[in-house]
């Protein structure tokens, strides 16, 4: 994937970007890995981070399994230049009550983003992609979660939204840009 | 649906019901009310031939699994007299994992079925619709949720990593230094405004590099002014067999919107079947992509530059008989049968058909991503008894084909079936072939001076 930066918008003192990127390289202090029930890291983001983050994680992972959906464990990034992984059991394939589980998931995973201090973040965009969650329904919730935390969260200072392709830029590009036009402060 | 069945059917059953509706093309509905059952299809496909007797593998039984959906939810006959059209309907999870084992275990999706019908069935296309909507709700195989997941998330199938596939295309490039003892060969990465984007399999990165460096060489000597891309180089396209249309299209469209970004003339892609139906035929529509440049196979790459002089062969190199296998997508799906044909004329001496051949070729047994579906790995090979008896028939030696899936697919079948033949692709005879002005045929040793040609073999 290119690298593309939308530099998006500041929402209650932090920075909100949109990037078109690896999350698994980018040099932030935690990233969020959306995560199977019994933390296996599995294919896909997983693969590059069993492969170049070491056998560290899976092996921590191992102690916290297995999750819950709405749930979320934090590791270490082994030889990654993040310092976290949030691993975020999060909702897949359209199962019922998407919305709310994806928003009790977010904002799991921004209590443990607190957790560990993280002052940067990098989320995907959660259950999209992969996990059929539809990109229009993931940007809303996520930039809600997002607004509804950052007013208490003084700690976190830049988060970064890192996509796939065309149709999540698109529809981040999107809601950001109308969280700028309506509520950004 | 009523208000009791949606009560008591699984949220799967519910949501793939649901999805049907969305999935009905006139292509599809058509086919979906079309079969007459006359049972034409039934002796096309390579899995009845290989259970004789199980009327289970039959194409238009294993339609009727899906048919029956179709009937019951969005069909008015079977709303009306559902036990005269053998309408019937899903509830829960079990009976969609049936189902899975019907479309992903039992068919490849290598349309030979269509072309028996009458009627223009094309099982394949509402096969490949029930299968996403399978996937749509996390039921499918543990090899086709592996490899879409990478290819969703890294961009392409294998999961293989930027750094990985950097450091290959470098190791091939200092081979093929060696190899024409010429420091200036390269394999460039995104170099923009060239005549040639070559986009590649990413098992040629993973299992078979020799492919690439093949492929490099031919564009060396061709004098081509071409470049791979760092991003969005996997042609292929696991969308198609898991019928994930949103994965087809984000696949499609990383690759073209890097050609864009390269401002690439021509995007070259290398031997491929189901990789050439979805970048040149299917991506474009997946993606809503108007794509500004040229597509075209390697075949036909190759083949012009034989024509145009810009690269020369010799057909004495490759002595051994071999036999061409069509790949279902290119031959069926893309109508490609003639020119792969003559490419290997001109680079092979000794040419022997299979029969049935072109567009009545058997599958590999590897079509339709059944390679990545392990628990289905014995069903596969017996049916590959259709394939294997073809091969043996040809006497040849080597088998030549045109798309990485039905290497490995021919590959499996040959050492199941104990034929000892070599599967190889035309770059690789291409490459072979290749007269390279001022390179001795062989390497020159002081005092042991052979006669170029006297000792020539592939």
């Amino acid at each position: 994937m290119s690298t593309a930066v939308f530099e998006g918008t500041r929402l209650h003192g932090a920075t909100v970007r949109l990037v078109r990127d690896d999350i698994t390289e980018l040099d932030v202090d935690a990233f969020v890995f959306y995560a199977s029930h019994d933390l296996i890291l599995g294919s896909g983001h997983g693969t590059a981070i069993s492969v170049r983050g070491g056998p560290s994680i899976q092996k921590e992972l191992k102690a916290l399994a297995p999750l819950e959906t709405g749930q979320a464990a934090v590791t270490g990034a082994g030889n990654l230049k993040a310092k976290h992984i949030v691993h975020a059991v999060g909702p897949r394939f359209r199962e019922p009550d998407l919305e709310r589980k994806l928003r009790s998931t977010m904002d799991e995973t921004l209590r443990c983003a607190r957790r560990v201090g993280a002052r940067s973040l990098a989320l995907p965009a959660m259950g999209a992609g992969y996990y059929g969650i539809p990109t229009a329904l993931c940007a809303r919730v996520m930039l809600q979660a997002l607004d509804d935390h950052l007013r208490s969260d003084d700690a976190l200072e830049e988060v970064v939204i890192s996509v796939l392709d065309t149709p999540q830029w698109e529809a981040f590009r999107a809601a950001l840009e109308a969280l700028d036009g309506g509520k950004a402060r | 649906m009523s208000t009791t069945e949606k009560q008591t059917r699984s949220w799967k059953a519910e949501r793939v019901l649901d999805g049907m509706g969305k999935k009905l093309s006139r292509q599809i509905t058509g086919s979906l009310v079309a079969c007459v059952h006359c049972g034409m299809c039934t002796e096309s496909c390579h899995y009845v031939l290989a259970n004789p007797g199980d009327p289970t593998y039959a194409p238009a039984y294993k339609a009727d699994k899906i048919r029956r959906l179709f009937k019951r939810h969005h069909d008015w006959t079977g709303k009306v007299f559902p036990w005269w059209v053998k309408a019937g309907s899903v509830y829960t999870d079990e009976e969609l994992e049936e189902l899975k084992d019907i479309v992903f275990g039992r068919c490849t999706n290598c349309r030979r079925c269509t072309f028996s019908c009458p009627m223009g069935v094309d099982l394949a296309t509402f096969n490949r619709m029930a299968r996403g909507l399978l996937v749509s709700v996390g039921i499918m195989p543990e090899g086709v949720a592996v490899v879409s997941k990478d290819q969703w998330e890294t961009g392409n199938q294998m999961g293989v990593l930027k750094e990985d596939y950097l450091e290959t295309l470098e190791w091939m490039e200092e081979e093929l230094q060696d190899e024409l003892d010429d420091p200036t060969v390269s394999i460039p990465v995104d170099q923009p405004d060239c005549d040639v984007v070559y986009s590649i399999n990413p098992r040629e990165v993973k299992y078979d590099p020799r492919t690439i460096s093949d492929a490099a060489k031919i564009f060396h000597v061709a004098r081509e002014k071409w470049t791979m891309a760092s991003e969005g180089w996997d042609m292929t396209n696991f969308g198609l067999f898991s019928g994930d249309d949103a994965l087809g299209g984000s696949v499609a469209s990383r690759l073209y919107e890097k050609v864009n970004e390269l401002r690439g003339k021509t995007l070259v892609i290398s031997e491929c079947g189901h990789g050439f139906r979805s970048t040149r035929c299917e991506g474009p529509n997946w993606a809503k992509f108007d794509v500004p440049f040229v597509m075209e196979s390697s075949i036909f790459t190759m083949l012009r530059y034989i024509k145009e002089g810009r690269i020369k062969v010799d057909k004495s190199k490759n002595p051994k008989p071999v036999t061409y296998h069509d790949s279902c997508n290119f031959a069926r799906s893309c109508g490609i049968t003639e020119e792969p044909r003559e490419l290997l004329h001109l680079v092979c001496e000794d040419v022997r058909e299979m029969y049935p051949n072109r567009a009545e070729n058997y599958c590999c047994t590897g079509g339709g991503g059944a390679m990545s579906m392990s628990e289905y790995t014995r069903e596969r090979l017996k049916s590959g008894v259709v394939k294997a008896n073809q091969l043996e028939a040809t006497g040849a030696e080597v088998v030549v084909t045109s798309c990485h899936n039905c290497v490995d697919g021919l590959t499996d079948v040959i050492r199941h079936y104990k034929l000892g033949m070599e599967v190889t692709q035309l770059v690789n005879l291409v490459a072979n072939a290749l007269v390279i002005e001022g390179k001795p045929a062989h390497a020159v040793v002081p005092g042991l001076e052979v006669e170029a040609g006297s000792n020539a073999q592939a």
